[in-house]
């Protein structure tokens, strides 16, 4: 048996292998939970099914959704951003910097775009960092990407240790509220969902689509993923490309990361690592789920967010712990890498 | 500070040395071979989990010490295999295998710590620790280096060392020249996650008992410790060495210098960033660049245009 | 070809049975066939050629002897008995190794580790050190003289390319195919591997050698074997065919359409679109390539730059271009510095400029045509309009007919020479003022390049486009340039009219 490369990728390779590779992945997770904790695959699979049309899926969702087009713009010129989660917590802090310690908040519709903005500056400088080490010195953005995610953790909890740590904060170790008047303002009916959230998913989207398909920046991202010398004899800057490409994509994350602070956070909590939702990890399941194709990006941002849900009311149901969550994005990633494959080749058999 | 004074510092450091340095010896040796290893972290924290859940199911922590190894292992090779048979992302089959890792760890050792809790109600349990005798704290040093040192020479000096090298630089041409690529992969995955799994076990000696995230991130230190030293075993033992040093006087050290945990706790990152750009950017990079083929795709029936 | 007779054998085919058959392999690739139904025999003690011009399937057919690729169909036979060749590690154990074109030992180990991870009988736990005086002995025996313990990095091609040929022997090689191993060895050099070829022989072992050369095939061979388009056409003994047969083999009905004859001489206009002056510029191992060069290219001429690869013109071209930093000197286009100004700011000044290996520096092969125009800053600035983009890309589909499903097809699908093509018209049409190109047909099969040749001489005659090729094919400079340059070791060592230049004083300079 040999794998040999197809010229046309799988008809209905884009749909077929994503939604089988979530089937598939539950039903390893069901079994995994099953014989390790005993859990009745009744009640895994209902909880999957239920979670599908759940309401509390939407706020992650629309978080996902944002930081998988964050991704997606890498991906798409093949750089390996793993560190959204490290972008959007930077820019989880430029904005509480924004909202806690400047007198912008005076004029909350400023102070709201300044928080976005600082934030997208603050991620996008940090993932442009990565990118420079890749382009002038070839070295791997994705150990690069990773690290640095601990550094943004560390160098935030030494923040909201120090000297952002709240006058009224109990005892807990975490910064004030940020004022009301900065919140985001929640949609009618909603606990979670606010306008400022939808607004940022929806012109993410947008904007990321009109980039990457009528801009000489996006068609030229896509074609550094597949031919970078061709871009370098043509005449593209290619090191400032790869710059570029990272620094978009860490200030998407960072606007995700000032939407968490103001539309549902408001107030950072000590240590990070135990309370982040590791959105940045989840989303690259999202992006590589989308087989980098944006409008797929919601659907894919749906189906995981849901898995993410699954985890949490498997927990409820007093089944097992977060770790659920963490077993379905493994198999179904896991799953979705090595099917992905048959999109692009094909396997012969051969008599030898 | 009088010279035995020292000394006794020095000897507490013993079990996160040989924790870091027995996983970071095995994430060198495993990515010398040209498979980008993100799936550290999860088997890291999955092997602290599977080895208590074996002492406390079998009453012998020494059982749980193999059972951390195998369950290292497999994940390792699973790992080493997709990423070679495939032409697929070591990235992504790294973090899938690491989320992967998480929970299974927490399923696992949730379910073991209720039974070890009844054990404990009953009086006889296993203990995960190590004895702290200067002659016990001695060896946690002098084993784990002697193994640093056999590994710098089955790198250098053998035929597997070459042969595991080659794949790393160039798998295409070690195929041309008569290596067996998935062979080599899965051998180099078999020994250097062996040292990963033993590491995480050293790692519950240290801590003596599993929590839910018990090891999380300490399997992205030992890759930071792999990465500052360029992957080289006996480099490997100054970098373990001193961020042991710093993980186990985190405290200390602010009481002291008011240096900040959180500060402490950036430094190995921050080193092996800055140890990568030296290792691109000097004349070090002859010695102590990354394999050529690291993390890059290997697909054997490739046409060359 | 007065030369050659020293290494031609008295050969007769003393012994009848096949060291290795071939029986009817086929090998298809995505959209061609590589390889139709094969039949080929490498006897024992002789050296075989295999002669077939670009995509002929001779590379196919020796990698899937050396395990490298699977053959769709068909079998093997060594010494009789049918073999699974299922990776080299099996082809070595039958005792077939191959060396390359491109040196398939790794940089960052030793002659040794190099050596023994071919061996069987060492061990993975072998020490390294056990080899080293196997390979010290037996390269003596050999005559290739070579430390065991050099990092490779630190040799040359031609070293490398002699210890890729010593491994072989010391992993016990008696079929060896040489995979273009020789071609673009200088030819001195290529003297020493002759005699070592016809060494080996004489002992008994066999040769296959892969060219499209065919007067290197005519110079070592035995028996020559022609491939066309993945198919055997026929094998001859090299002392029964002249040149011009084989070359009817190779080519077929289309022989007649190749001709190396001199396209006609333009007039070039009296303005000089590209001067370089006194140019320095630094190679890939920190020493000088280019070392001081003056070239002249007025508009509407065509100047060839002749040479052996490795003699500087790749970093001339790249300076040009803006793709490498100038040391030293002045490159001035249309009277304008231009000197180390980048590729894009160059470019959109009407520079076009053809890369060897377009596949990989021309065109971005998963991306479709229109892509491959927008991309260019000279085409596109920020935002595409694409309206545009597919007007221009129909223009160039029609003018130069180019065979493709669409403008929106990816370009890999379209077949080698209409993706040149793409690269071609593309850069014509960039071309307003001057053309840069490096071996720009080396990839074509002969019909394909004559007829690119064309266009761009055309080009240079009709809108009056300066044109500076480099090439390491002595016909296509002959073929298409107006003055001919000669560069060796980084300098111009000598410059001709085209039309008036003698063959053998150029070749003569090239190899000095």
């Amino acid at each position: 048996m040999v794998l040999v490369k197809r010229i046309k990728p799988l008809p209905l390779g884009g749909i077929l292998i994503p939604l089988l590779s979530i089937v598939i992945g539950i039903l390893i997770s069901t079994i995994i939970l099953y014989v390790i904790v005993g859990a009745s695959p009744i009640i895994t699979l209902s909880c999957v099914v239920s979670s599908l049309i759940s309401p509390e899926i939407v706020l992650t969702f629309l978080f996902l959704t944002i930081l998988g087009v964050a991704l997606l713009v890498a991906f798409s010129g093949s750089i390996w951003n793993i560190g959204a989660e490290g972008q959007l917590w930077l820019g989880t802090a430029a904005a509480a910097y924004v909202a806690l310690f400047t007198t912008l908040p005076q004029a909350p519709i400023v102070a709201k775009i300044v928080m976005v903005l600082l934030a997208m500056v603050l991620g996008g400088a940090w993932a442009a960092v990565a990118g420079i080490l890749r382009a002038y010195l070839n070295i791997d953005e994705v150990p690069v990407t990773l690290i640095m995610n601990y550094i943004a953790y560390y160098v935030i909890n030494y923040l909201v240790r120090g000297p952002w740590l709240g006058k009224e904060t109990w005892g807990y170790i975490r910064t004030d509220m940020i004022p009301d008047q900065v919140k985001f303002v929640l949609i009618p009916g909603s606990t979670t969902i606010t306008y400022e959230v939808l607004i940022l998913a929806v012109l993410t989207i947008a904007l990321t689509y009109f980039m990457l398909k009528y801009t000489a920046l996006g068609l030229r991202i896509r074609i550094l993923g597949s031919n970078p010398d061709a871009l370098k004899a043509a005449g593209v800057n290619v090191r400032a490309l790869i710059i570029t490409a990272l620094a978009i994509s860490g200030a998407i994350a960072g606007a995700m990361g000032a939407a968490q602070l103001a539309g549902y956070l408001h107030r950072i909590s000590y240590p990070i690592e135990s309370h982040t939702a590791n959105y940045g990890y989840t989303a690259i399941l999202v992006a590589w789920l989308s087989m980098l194709d944006i409008r797929a990006i919601p659907i894919a941002a749906y189906i995981v967010s849901a898995l993410y849900q699954a985890g949490i009311s498997m927990q409820i149901a007093g089944v097992s712990g977060a770790s659920a969550t963490y077993v379905f994005i493994g198999t179904v990633l896991l799953t979705f890498t090595v099917l992905r494959v048959f999109s692009e080749y094909t396997i012969k058999i051969v008599r030898r | 500070m009088r010279s035995i004074e020292v000394i006794s510092y020095i000897l507490t450091v013993a079990p996160a040395f040989m924790a870091y340095y027995l996983a970071s010896l095995g994430q060198g040796f495993f990515e010398k071979s040209g498979v980008l290893n993100l799936a550290i972290d999860g088997v890291f924290v999955l092997g602290i989990a599977v080895g208590y859940a074996a002492g406390v199911y079998s009453g012998n922590p020494w059982v749980g010490l193999l059972a951390a190894m195998a369950a290292a292992v497999l994940f390792g090779m699973m790992l080493a295999y997709v990423t070679t048979k495939f032409p697929i992302s070591h990235g992504a089959a790294g973090l899938s295998i690491m989320f992967l890792g998480y929970g299974l760890a927490g399923l696992i050792g949730v379910t073991a710590r209720s039974t070890y809790n009844r054990l404990v109600a009953s009086g006889i349990y296993p203990q995960y620790t190590l004895p702290t005798s200067p002659t016990a704290r001695i060896l946690m040093f002098v084993i784990p280096v002697l193994v640093g040192i056999l590994f710098y020479l089955i790198e250098t000096r053998t035929k597997l060392g070459a042969a595991i090298r080659a794949v790393g630089e160039n798998p295409h041409a070690a195929t041309a020249l008569g290596v067996d690529v998935i062979k080599i992969r899965l051998i180099a995955a078999l020994i250097g996650y062996s040292l990963i799994g033993a590491g995480s076990m050293g790692f519950l000696t240290w801590i003596a008992t599993w929590s839910e995230g018990a090891g999380v991130n300490h399997g992205w230190i030992a890759y930071a410790i792999s990465l500052a030293a360029g992957r080289h075993p006996i480099l490997t033992i100054g970098t373990a060495g001193a961020f042991a040093a710093l993980a186990t006087y985190m405290f200390a050290l602010q009481a002291a210098y008011n240096l900040s945990p959180e500060i402490a706790k950036m430094i190995p990152f921050i080193v092996a960033i800055g140890a990568m750009v030296a290792f691109m950017a000097t004349p070090l990079r002859k010695k102590l660049a990354p394999p050529l083929s690291l993390g890059k795709r290997f697909f054997k029936e490739e046409r060359t245009v | 070809m007065t030369e050659s007779k020293a290494y031609n054998s008295n050969f007769s085919l003393k012994i009848n049975t096949p060291i290795v058959s071939v029986k009817n392999i086929s090998k298809r690739f995505p959209g061609a066939v590589a390889l139709d139904n094969v039949n080929f025999d490498i006897l024992e003690g002789e050296v075989h050629a295999l002669l077939g011009e670009n995509g002929a399937g001779k590379s196919t057919l020796v990698k899937i002897l050396y395990g490298i690729y699977s053959p769709d169909k068909g079998e093997i036979y060594v010494r009789g008995r049918r073999v699974r060749i299922n990776s080299p590690k099996d082809a070595i154990k039958h005792g077939i190794v191959m060396v390359s074109q491109i040196p398939q030992i790794i940089d960052r180990l030793t002659v040794a580790e190099n050596i023994i991870l071919g061996l069987e009988k060492y061990g993975l736990t072998s020490r390294i050190s056990e080899v080293r005086d196997f390979i010290k002995v037996k390269s003596k025996e050999v005559g290739i003289a070579v430390d065991p313990d050099i990092e490779v990095w630190k040799l040359s091609y031609t070293q490398k390319q002699l210890v890729e040929i010593l491994r072989a022997l010391l992993i016990g090689a008696r079929i060896l195919l040489l995979d273009e191993a020789i071609t673009f060895l200088p030819l001195i050099e290529k003297r020493k591997f002759y005699k070592f070829i016809r060494n080996f022989v004489d002992e008994g072992g066999s040769v296959v050698l892969i060219t499209h050369k065919i007067y290197e095939a005519m110079d070592i061979a035995d028996r020559i074997t022609v491939l066309r388009q993945g198919r055997v056409v026929g094998t001859v003994r090299r002392d029964e065919v002249s040149p011009d047969d084989v070359r009817k083999m190779m080519f077929a009905e289309k022989s007649a359409q190749i001709t190396y004859e001199r396209l006609p001489t333009s007039k070039p206009r009296d303005v000089v679109a590209l001067e370089i002056r006194d140019l320095w510029v630094m190679g890939d191992y920190g020493v000088h390539a280019v070392k001081g060069v003056n070239l002249t290219v007025k508009a509407g001429e065509v100047v060839g730059i002749a040479g052996i690869a490795g003699n500087g013109q790749k970093e001339l071209i790249q300076a040009v271009i803006g793709l490498r930093k100038v040391e030293k000197g002045n490159i001035m286009l249309y009277s304008e510095d231009v000197t180390n100004k980048g590729v894009a700011k160059i470019r959109v000044k009407g520079v076009g400029y053809i890369p060897d290996q377009p596949a990989r520096f021309g065109v971005s092969l998963d991306n479709n045509i229109e892509e491959n125009l927008a991309m260019l800053p000279a085409i596109t600035r920020r935002i595409i309009k694409w309206g545009a983009v597919r007007e221009l890309a129909r223009k160039l589909i029609n003018e130069f007919n180019i065979l493709t499903p669409s403008s929106k097809a990816p370009v890999k699908l379209l077949s080698g020479g209409n993706i040149m093509k793409v690269l071609v018209s593309r850069e014509l049409f960039v071309a307003k003022r001057l053309l840069v190109a490096y071996n720009p047909t080396r990839t074509l099969d002969e019909v394909t390049a004559i007829m690119v040749r064309k266009i761009i001489k055309e080009k240079a005659a009709k809108d009056g486009v300066g044109v500076l090729i480099a090439s390491e094919d002595l016909d296509e400079i002959f073929q298409i340039a107006d003055t001919i340059a000669v560069m060796n070791s980084g300098k111009i060592v000598g410059t001709f009219p085209g039309d008036k230049a003698n063959r053998d004083e150029v070749e003569r300079l090239m190899v000095m």
